[in-house]
């Protein structure tokens, strides 16, 4: 059955996406092809999300402040975290033939 | 995702959670490292700033890692930091100095060399995206342009999926109409 304008601009955010059923999108290209209201709403639809995604850059931070950011946590949880040589230990000691003379 | 770890799974992360319970320094870095970058993101799209946007990530950061170093069952973690980051945002945006700010169109076109007219479009894109209401500029930032899938920016957002799914697709129709009412009244004056 044809697909109607009401049903098509349902979908058309899902075709956008990329998400629509193989089937379901091959029915909205046939309605597209046919109706250019439809056709050119999809199309404004993409060209807005294209135009923001080259108008702004993701943000990120820096590696400078992940550096900082992670050495305040690490200070600041100290009291919760075992010295870096207990770790070491830790791992020795987890060595098979380091437990079996104790 | 623009090379950002993707979204771990939850039976990874509740590995590392445990890990850092029992103290160890190396899980405390791969939680931070795993989500820093959303953390950072969000608090940067809803504050607008990167100063504002780091000193909020540091804390989320601290308050979810304190609060599971002394909660000794499983916790959610990640549910904790995006919750903790989501309240120091609107605590953040609530201070009166903060009231005024938006996105910062200078450092958002900050960086690009290219010619004029681009410049110009990337300018009006920014004032439309201002122009909407918080929660439609949020989610198209994060959908759009930080490109995450909507079950990311759910949970972030706090939202179910089919929701952050709706909210987007009223926020790009809402930008669509922005962008289009600046270029005709522009037209029409001739600029």
């Amino acid at each position: 059955m044809a697909m109607k304008c009401e049903e098509a601009g349902a979908l058309l955010d899902l075709h956008l996406e990329g998400e629509l059923p193989q089937e379901l999108a091959d029915r909205l290209d046939r309605h597209l092809l046919r109706c250019a209201q439809c056709a050119g709403e999809l199309r404004s639809l993409e060209q807005t999300r294209s135009l923001l995604r080259k108008a702004l850059d993701p943000a990120e931070p820096s590696p400078a402040y992940r550096e900082r950011a992670l050495a305040r946590l690490t200070d600041r949880l100290a009291p919760h975290l075992r010295p870096a040589a207990d770790q070491d230990v830790g791992r020795q000691w987890s060595l098979p033939f380091l437990t079996t003379d104790s | 995702m623009n090379g950002r770890q993707p979204i771990c799974d939850a039976r990874y992360e509740k590995r590392l959670v445990a890990r850092f319970q029992a103290g160890e320094h190396e899980a405390l870095a791969s939680l931070f490292e795993l989500h820093v970058d959303r953390v950072f993101a969000y608090a940067f799209h809803v504050l607008g700033n990167r100063e504002d946007a780091e000193e909020v990530c540091s804390e989320a950061f601290l308050r979810a890692f304190e609060r599971a170093a002394t909660y000794r069952a499983e916790c959610p973690f990640r549910g904790w930091l995006f919750g903790i980051t989501r309240n120091l945002c609107l605590d953040r945006r609530r201070q009166p100095r903060l009231m005024l700010l938006d996105i910062d169109e200078s450092e958002r076109i900050a960086g690009h060399s290219d010619d004029s007219d681009r410049i110009a479009a990337r300018v009006d894109i920014t004032r439309a995206l201002a122009a909407l209401q918080p929660e439609h500029r949020l989610v198209l930032t994060l959908c759009d342009v930080e490109q995450w899938d909507a079950s990311e920016a759910a949970e972030m957002l706090d939202k179910s999926v089919a929701a952050t799914k709706s909210l987007l697709y009223r926020a790009r129709r809402a930008l669509r109409e922005r962008l289009a009412e600046a270029w005709d009244e522009e037209e029409r004056d001739g600029t």
